[in-house]
């Protein structure tokens, strides 16, 4: 029973990590409708700058939030401005894809320049303290990071249901025509939510990266995961998404240990692909629509 | 007609221009690395090895008396090998290829000189097909996969069982390995020679290198009592499993990595100098021997310092380093470089154990591999990675962790 335990609980932290990495992207996916495949690289350029943050300032990752989150937003919101919006008149949205293809491997090379192909290490600053939670062990870090996913996903939450901007931001999700005809500036709130997306991953970032080495491949390790999630929990619902999460981190730790390391993937995928023959929008999601105009 | 007989003329006068400048006292070899994209860490690290072995040898007079010059071949990926195989040959006229680090490389490459009938020396790459595709130009100086997983096995008979206090075959054997073809491959052959010594394999379970969690795999090895844990990994993973598992708790009689992440300093380094604290490793030789054992390896590093400023990073450039050196001196024993000639000296050289700075001896046996060729056991003592076996080689005695 114990060991059991011990499988359910290393499910839900590994869902916590899901869920963290994950939020910034649903927002940016179910908003801004593009399929941002830098995202895993946004999260390596926080994780190597929180890296120096805490390695060359002496900072402590927690303060280090300061320094990352606003770069991380001005990256996604940068991005979004000079890379996206020129694209958006295109007909096709496989240039967006492309384009952001091109970025990630833009910064992985530029990454692996600056920085070489070995391991950089943050050091851990006290969040690798286990801790004893009756018969199951888990690590500090990973419960600030479970926590945080909570904070985030509730925070984002209420700002887009109650704030001015987010009600903005879901206006032009249901409909960009009718949203520039009630005077949003459309352009504007794109690059706003592709910030906050960003800076979304920049609080996974400050928090994994005590916790994992990093290198110039570290965002591909965590990106399909990420998207898998986003899909299974419905296009733009931060809240499936957090669920999503929750549920693959299970089915992973679970098959892993009742079944084999190596059929972890299998088991992943293959529920994804299953939840999504019989409910094509995701757990929360509603219809899916990609149409940028109308609906 | 005219402007076809005009360019005719200067195609020819070009080319007549082109023999007479290759025509200086220089000998070219080709160097086939992976210099950029992802595997250009140790690619160039390799290559480094090639270089200095090239020095040394132009300054003792060069390869019959001419001087040995390298031409560089980038294999950024298996299709750029094959590009790059065919320009040094056709264009740079090497006598001979040096390569390739990636065991995908040489085989892609090495298929191109095969078919030109130029000599392909691989001198880091460890997949069993490298060799055994009945190629006749190529060979091959550098221990195997094959030859890892016979030395782990090796060590787990003669030295850790005992270290233990259990017979071999008394112990629980985990093998856990990435899934790509280093991986398997390694773990394929441990599990052959395991059953060989009649071992106790309880598991062997690949995992994707690019995984962000080991935790229901330590749970399960730990569940099993494991008391000897093969891994074949990269850094990433390397990483991930000694933090994971010294976090849960699971701590085996022994750990035995495979080469990769459990060569590197860096990964002793983000795990923690006390978790990776003897920590067992198979791979290619390293820097802390007993240099009686590999006389020249002093000399090598003072020369590697000299020439690029830094430590080597990796036992790659020494492996390339020897077996480049040896070549390059068995031609020079020849009469001219025609590829027959370059293949006959190649299958005469004939040097025992403990006379290079690899310590391993060379002759090209079965497949034109080096039958001499071998890993060695090394242990994390004190966050340096230190040679234990073979005992001939060993600079510290194996600790085992009670």
């Amino acid at each position: 029973m114990d060991v059991f335990l011990q499988v359910l609980a290393n499910g839900v932290m590994l869902g916590g990590l899901f869920a963290i990495v994950s939020v910034g992207l649903t927002l940016i996916f179910g908003i801004v409708k593009v399929v941002n495949f830098a995202h895993g690289e946004f999260l390596m350029v926080g994780m190597y700058l929180t890296y120096l943050a805490v390695t060359g300032l002496g900072l402590h990752p927690f303060a280090a939030l300061i320094l990352v989150v606003p770069v991380l937003f001005l990256l996604g919101a940068l991005t979004q401005r000079f890379l996206i919006q020129p694209l958006l008149a295109a007909g096709d949205h496989h240039i967006q894809i492309f384009a952001t293809v091109g970025l990630s491997t833009v910064l992985i090379n530029l990454a692996l320049l600056l920085f070489g192909a070995d391991i950089a290490n943050t050091p851990p600053s006290g969040l690798r303290q286990p801790l004893q939670i009756g018969p199951v062990r888990v690590l500090l870090g990973q419960v600030v990071i479970l926590g945080a996913a909570i904070v985030l996903v509730a925070g984002l939450q209420t700002f887009l249901a109650r704030t001015r901007t987010g009600r903005a931001i879901r206006a032009v999700a249901q409909n960009r025509a009718a949203a520039e005809l009630m005077g949003i500036d459309v352009n504007r709130i794109y690059a706003l939510t592709f910030g906050i997306g960003a800076a979304c991953v920049g609080v996974a970032a400050v928090l994994i990266a005590p916790l994992y080495p990093t290198s110039p491949n570290s965002g591909t390790y965590f990106v399909l995961i990420a998207f898998v999630v986003v899909v299974l929990g419905g296009l733009g619902s931060i809240r499936g998404a957090f669920v999503g999460a929750i549920l693959i981190g299970l089915i992973d730790s679970v098959t892993g240990f009742y079944v084999g390391a190596d059929m972890r993937e299998v088991a992943v995928f293959g529920v994804f692909l299953a939840i999504l023959i019989l409910k094509p929008s995701g757990l929360f999601g509603r219809q899916l629509r990609l149409s940028h105009v109308s609906p | 007609m005219r402007v076809l007989a005009r360019a005719l003329a200067a195609a020819l006068t070009l080319g007549a221009a082109v023999q007479t400048t290759a025509r200086a006292a220089d000998v070219k070899f080709g160097a086939l690395f992976p210099f950029s994209g992802q595997l250009a860490l140790l690619g160039e690290e390799s290559a480094r090895g090639v270089e200095i072995a090239v020095d040394e040898i132009n300054a003792a007079g060069g390869v019959q008396g001419q001087k040995v010059v390298l031409a560089r071949g980038d294999a950024v990926d298996n299709n750029q090998a094959i590009g790059e195989a065919r320009r040094l040959i056709s264009l740079e006229k090497v006598v001979a290829i040096f390569g390739s680090y990636s065991s995908a490389r040489s085989i892609a490459a090495s298929q191109v000189a095969e078919l030109s009938g130029i000599p392909y020396f691989e001198l880091g790459a460890v997949a069993e097909e490298v060799t055994g595709r009945g190629l006749q130009y190529l060979y091959r100086t550098n221990p195997t996969a094959e030859d890892m997983a016979k030395l782990a096995v090796e060590m787990i008979v003669k030295k850790v069982a005992a270290g233990l206090g259990k017979k071999p075959e008394d112990l629980k054997i985990g093998i856990i390995y990435e899934d790509s073809s280093y991986g398997t491959s390694v773990a394929g052959f441990q599990k052959k020679f395991a059953a060989q010594a009649k071992l106790n394999v309880v598991t062997a379970q690949g995992y994707p290198a690019s995984t962000v969690d080991m935790s229901s795999l330590v749970l399960d090895l730990k569940g099993r009592g494991i008391d000897v844990l093969l891994q074949t990994s990269y850094q990433n993973d390397s990483v991930l499993f000694l933090q994971q598992a010294n976090e849960a708790g699971f701590k085996p009689g022994a750990i035995i990595g495979g080469g990769g992440g459990y060569s590197m300093q860096p990964t002793a380094d983000a795990v923690g100098h006390k978790v990776i604290e003897g920590v067992l490793d198979t791979d290619f030789t390293q820097y802390l021997v007993n240099t009686q054992y590999t006389p020249g390896i002093e000399n090598f590093v003072a020369a590697y310092q000299k020439k690029y400023g830094s430590a080597p990073r990796s036992g790659h450039s020494l492996n390339n380093y020897v077996g480049a050196k040896l070549i390059l001196q068995a031609i020079g024993n020849a009469k001219g470089f025609e590829p027959d000639t370059i293949v006959k000296v190649a299958q005469g050289i004939d040097v025992k154990d403990g006379v290079t700075a690899v310590g391993y001896g060379f002759k090209f046996g079965k497949n034109n591999q080096n039958e001499r060729a071998a890993m060695m056991g090394m242990q994390w003592q004190g966050g340096k990675l230190v040679t234990v076996y073979p005992d001939s080689a060993a600079v510290a005695p194996m600790e085992m962790r009670k």
